[in-house]
């Protein structure tokens, strides 16, 4: 089975601050020009590495569509200013599509066809929402075994909390958590390492001058996390999903936009250029569940991603586990006996947000940003995906 | 002709009134700019702006529309005094202290443009006095305008002049509050508190001693003054807690101020147990008790005696309910007369008090008593006016009823009634006009030229003006319907059926106005006679009316009556002559349906509009589905059609009601080219000159065409979303099937998407889902309910 020819190695990863979706910092800004810039950042990390030598840039998308559609990995490649030369691929698995493209790239390298990759994530949710501009469905996703195929994220976390039996004073206690992980480790500065500064430049209609107003700032920080949120306010908060339900939008991910990406490269072109590794990639699973739970996703591609790395579940030091909603959160933490204070020690997605396809490469950038500040050895990043999956990726520090 | 249009209003104060004012000239698209005070800190117009958010909140809804809340130009008396000079009418509605007034009108004066109409929303200053100080020029341009809160729903508005107001100024503000903000304007002498504040007041004051004297308790005095004397359902004490204590106070404290030589002086004095509830902080709903409290899901009354809440509930006597059912008023009266009852005795009481009250000061506080009765009307939201009760009750008998209570002690005070009373008249009101103490004549209706946009006055007992019912040429009529004319050319159908339901034979005669119009008419209006009075357009198809025929002929026995629906509604869309439809209040389900296939509409603001048949777990069955595909394939003129369908599925599948026509513009029930009209009593008016217009510019109906339908998919894509919505709980398995039904129907059915369809194919959809569902126990059970309790029922 094992083909793996030469390991891949993590030499540059960075992203975007995460902005809050649809009425946000980045709500007038394009994403392919957040791809843009977490392109230039990553490679300007690594002046020495001749950029014509990137053979493809594979990008995470959950809704390719609109101002991130076309092939938006391509229209960056030349909006960054790569060599023509570069290639460019869009991939779609939801919000495991940033951990895909990471994944993909690396077997580039490691089956011996490619020596330099990129890997990236991009989203704009607050341009192109949830279902797309023009969702459509098919008719046989009524039939009783496909019907977990028309439930929104919302209603499969209900249907986890359900059958995990997740109350709501725990998936609260859990977001308040989340939040107040965030801002202390915004407060010690340590998204500091992970993060490019994005200059937003909006023109804005002066209806009093007749003129075009340029307002320009620089933003380095999430906009998520809220010093403010607590219990009771978190109480307050009504179920949207289901009437009688648990899941609300305070213990549910925020939407995002944002945009990551990471360069990797062969142990060859480590040597050829000089170039300091920050992590070496392990493995990558996806699993499929049932689309009505797919929030239980991560419980099964988790154990196959540390048998595929070789290491065992408490080897995993730090675990960037998406926090799509507390619920399934707290099922796949239950279930796997995962120790609480390795998942997520910076806060998650309840906090921080969720730029779907984009979040893979951006937690990419955090757990091994993270590992190597701590000092720690195995870092994974995980995620449930809508349709019922589940998907893991593995970095060890170098 | 010289036309006097308002192209801009300005507010000065963003209170509660101001703001609300603001908001109904926005409504009827008058451009405002709305003033306060400059914030002290934070934006400099926050105050403002916050006024401007909280009308998005208040209820009932002072906008039609939220989305334009946006557009009241917001300014402060710092910055944006320049922006006066562009408002040709001014209206002051700032706290009421005449210190504060004095001060703003100094600041303002310099800045109002000639010939600018400058007035204050005062509800009981001296408009004299306020004018004091004002150069003699504006004195001419300046009177009282005192809307009534809610100003978007209470018609009245009093017109107070000066002295010194030139009497074209009033002429021109009553016709601009009149058909532009489709207010009842009446004129009032410049005395304390108008006249609707002056009676309506005094009638509470009258009320709260009247009670104690007969102990009865706030509970049962509401059940006793509320919709059983045709006024507010919430009675007496629980408008009070509504309206607030303190205002209540306020205006009380104004009339002690101001009325001193008042023979009934005595009554102004705050009553005890107000100034208790005051003083303690209870000042009605907004500190969450006043008369009332509520507790939990109970609402307690006050007990007058202990000053402690109690268990309420109360109601009349029996005896007193079967008394006020009598018909015959002069009956009515001489059993409340006569009654030894004590709810009996209250209540002749405080008529008693009232009609004293009013006979003795109508000539000091009203040009006639038509303008006392049109006050309470429109101000108190009584049914029928003090003097019309009267009158309608025997003028004479109690009259002398009257006085013997004043001679006997038993009246508030004892002033006598004025000689006029006695001077051998039947009452006030007569064919020729009103009675007018101060000219001792009978002053007849204003004959502005604005009122000739009202076919019908708002009626006045003993007038004996022409009524809707019955006025014109009868070209047909039965228990369904009148098909009439003012012998003219347009022919109007007025449905007679209780709630204007739609019948078999309101659908016979619909069919046969139409063919009457065709041969002989520019076109037809439909009209009910009671739109300006509170009436509904249509509550819907008469559920009742098809009972029997299911009863003995089942299902199958309903569908050629809703094909013949059908076939109504389309012989309307494709008439060769202009049909109109004249919208008021309610339109449901069917009548909803009605008004869409009619060639225009002509709609009052106050429309409330919408496809309910889900509700009786039923779909629109008598083209709205159809109606739904159509408009939104126009929409999206070959654009995504699922997203211009939305909208219309959401509509049908909630059972959205307009609160406004505004809003039902915004939900597609009324085009935009449809008029809305701000005066119901100019509805019939409008939808008239529409037919015409329509016909002399050579009025053809639309040509058939194929629809393009979103399909399959498109039903899938909702469907989605409901599987949601039942999953999650929100809505039942029965909602859920009907819901996916209306989503086949709107998406043209099972067909590919784009499929070109025809109207008799959406309405074989709509009619095959109608008789499934009516088939379905789960939707018998919601027509059951309906029809037993009044209320839907959640299955």
């Amino acid at each position: 089975m094992n083909q793996q020819v030469q390991d891949a190695y993590i030499v540059a990863a960075t992203r975007t601050p995460i902005g809050k979706a649809p009425r946000g910092m980045f709500k007038n800004m394009r994403p392919d020009d957040l791809l843009v810039r977490a392109l230039q950042s990553a490679t300007s990390k690594v002046p020495d590495l001749d950029p014509k030598l990137i053979e493809d840039v594979i990008v995470g998308c959950a809704f390719p569509e609109a101002e991130q559609g076309l092939n938006v990995a391509r229209m960056a490649v030349l909006l960054a200013g790569l060599p023509q030369s570069v290639g460019g691929v869009t991939v779609n698995r939801y919000c495991a599509s940033g951990i895909t493209a990471v994944a993909m790239a690396a077997d580039r390298i490691r089956v011996g066809q490619a020596e330099v990759m990129i890997a990236a994530g991009v989203e704009s949710m607050s341009m192109v929402p949830m279902m797309g501009h023009h969702p459509s469905m098919n008719m046989d996703i009524f039939k009783d075994e496909n019907l977990g195929m028309a439930y929104g994220m919302g209603l499969t976390a209900e249907k986890v909390a359900q059958q995990w039996k997740i109350s709501r004073e725990v998936q609260d206690q859990f977001a308040l958590k989340s939040h107040q992980k965030a801002i202390a480790a915004q407060q010690a500065g340590e998204f500091r390492d992970e993060t490019t500064a994005v200059d937003i430049v909006e023109r804005l209609p002066n209806l009093a001058t007749g003129k075009i107003e340029i307002k320009t700032r620089s933003v380095n920080q999430d906009e998520g996390a809220r010093a403010d949120s607590s219990l009771a306010s978190l109480a307050k908060l009504k179920p949207v999903f289901a009437a009688k339900g648990t899941v609300t939008a305070g213990n549910s991910s925020q939407t995002s936009d944002g945009a990551g990406a990471l360069i990797l490269v062969s142990e060859k072109t480590l040597k050829q250029f000089n170039l300091t590794p920050l992590a070496r990639f392990m493995s990558f699973a996806v699993r499929g569940v049932p689309p009505e739970i797919m929030g239980i996703g991560p419980k099964e591609a988790i154990p196959v991603a540390c048998r595929a790395a070789g290491i065992t579940l408490d080897q995993i030091d730090w675990f960037e586990l998406n926090e799509a909603f507390a619920a399934q959160s707290l099922a796949v933490i239950r279930d796997l006996g995962l120790d609480p204070n390795k998942v997520n020690p910076m806060g998650g997605a309840i906090a921080l947000g969720h730029p779907l396809g984009a979040t893979g490469a951006i937690r990419s950038a955090t757990v091994i940003h993270a590992m190597r500040r701590r000092n720690l050895k195995y870092g994974m990043v995980t995620m449930c995906v809508g349709t019922g999956m589940g998907a893991a990726g593995i970095f060890e520090r170098m | 002709m010289s036309n006097f249009i308002i192209k801009k209003v300005a507010v000065l104060g963003a209170g509660v009134m101001g703001a609300q004012i603001a908001a109904h000239c926005i409504n009827a698209k008058v451009p405002v700019v709305l003033f306060d005070l400059p914030a002290k800190e934070g934006p400099k117009n926050g105050i403002v702006l916050r006024a401007i958010e909280n009308l998005k909140k208040l209820n009932p809804a002072p906008l039609g529309d939220k989305d334009q809340a946006a557009l009241i130009e917001v300014a402060n008396y710092e910055d944006n005094l320049e922006l006066l000079k562009g408002c040709d009418l001014i209206v002051e509605a700032i706290a009421e202290r005449m210190d504060w007034k004095h001060d703003l009108y100094k600041k303002v004066a310099e800045y109002i443009a000639p010939g600018a109409i400058f007035a204050s929303n005062t509800s009981g200053l001296s408009i004299t006095a306020l004018s004091e100080g004002f150069k003699a020029e504006l004195k001419e341009r300046f009177c009282g305008v005192h809307f009534f809160n809610p100003p978007r729903y209470m018609p009245l508005v009093e017109l107070v002049p000066t002295p010194a107001t030139r009497p074209e100024i009033l002429d021109q503000l009553e016709t601009f509050l009149t058909t532009t903000l489709g207010k009842g304007v009446i004129r009032a002498k410049d005395t304390p508190n108008f006249v609707a504040n002056r009676v309506g007041i005094f009638g509470m004051l009258a009320i709260l001693h009247e009670a104690k004297k007969f102990g009865l308790s706030c509970d049962v005095v509401d059940d006793l003054t509320g919709a059983k004397l045709g006024r507010a359902k919430s009675g007496t004490f629980r408008t009070a807690d509504v309206v607030g204590l303190d205002t209540l106070g306020h205006v009380i404290k104004t009339m002690q101020d101001n009325l001193a030589s008042d023979p009934f002086f005595s009554l102004y004095q705050t009553p005890e147990v107000l100034n208790k509830l005051m003083t303690t902080g209870a000042l009605g709903q907004k500190t969450g008790a006043g008369f009332y409290k509520k507790v939990g899901k109970d609402i307690l009354r006050l007990d007058f005696a202990t000053g402690n809440y109690v268990a309420g509930g109360g109601k009349a006597d029996d005896l007193i309910n079967r008394i006020l059912k009598e018909k015959d008023p002069a009956k009515r009266f001489a059993a409340l007369h006569a009654s030894s009852n004590p709810q009996g005795q209250f209540l002749w009481a405080i008529f008693r008090d009232v009609f004293h009250y009013i006979a003795v000061h109508l000539a000091t506080i009203a040009d006639s008593a038509r303008d006392v009765d049109f006050a309470m009307r429109w101000g108190f939201g009584w049914n029928q006016g003090p003097f019309e009760s009267w009158q309608a009750a025997g003028w004479r008998q109690i009259a002398d009823w009257v006085k013997e209570d004043i001679d006997a002690g038993k009246a508030l005070c004892n002033a006598p009634l004025p000689a006029w009373v006695f001077d051998g008249r039947a009452g006030v009101h007569t064919p020729q006009g009103a009675y007018s103490p101060v000219h001792n004549a009978y002053v007849p209706r204003s004959t502005l030229p604005v009122y000739q946009r009202q076919v019908f006055r708002a009626p006045v007992v003993g007038e004996s003006a022409a009524e809707g019912k019955t006025a014109g040429t009868t070209v047909f009529e039965d228990d369904s319907v009148r098909i009439w004319h003012q012998n003219d050319d347009v022919l109007i159908l007025s449905l007679k059926t209780k709630m204007h339901v739609i019948s078999p034979g309101v659908i016979g005669g619909l069919a046969l106005a139409i063919q009457e119009a065709e041969k002989n008419y520019q076109g037809l209006v439909l009209w009910n006679t009671d739109a300006a009075d509170g009436g509904v357009f249509s509550a819907g198809a008469d559920l009742q009316s098809m009972l029997p025929l299911f009863m003995s002929g089942g299902v199958k026995a309903i569908e050629p009556e809703v094909a013949k629906l059908q076939r109504a509604h389309q012989a309307m869309e494709y008439a060769p002559v202009p049909i109109v439809a004249a919208v008021a209040g309610m339109a449901l389900g069917g009548g909803c349906e009605l008004l869409m296939h009619a060639a225009k509409r002509v709609a009052s603001i106050e429309s409330y509009i919408g496809l309910v048949e889900v509700g009786v777990g039923l779909i629109p069955a008598g083209g709205g589905l159809k109606e739904a595909a159509l408009r939104a394939a126009k929409d999206a003129k070959g654009n995504d059609l699922l997203q211009f369908l939305k909208n219309y599925f959401m509509n049908a599948a909630t059972a959205a009601v307009s609160k406004s026509a505004l809003e039902a513009r915004k939900m597609g029930y009324l085009a935009s080219s449809d008029v809305i009209v701000f005066n119901p009593y100019e509805l019939l008016h409008v939808a008239k000159s529409e037919v015409r217009a329509m016909y002399q510019a050579g009025y053809r109906p639309p040509l058939p065409a194929k629809i393009p339908v979103a399909g399959r998919y498109a039903t899938a894509t909702i469907m989605a979303q409901l599987v949601n919505m039942r999953d999650g709980g929100f809505i039942s398995a029965h909602d859920y099937k009907i819901s996916a039904m209306i989503a086949e129907i709107v998406s043209g059915g099972d067909v590919e998407q784009g499929s070109l369809v025809d109207e008799q194919w959406l309405l074989d959809l709509e009619r095959k889902a109608f008789m499934e569902l009516l088939n379905h126990p789960k939707t018998q059970e919601r027509i059951m309910g309906m029809m037993q309790t009044g209320k839907p029922v959640r299955n």
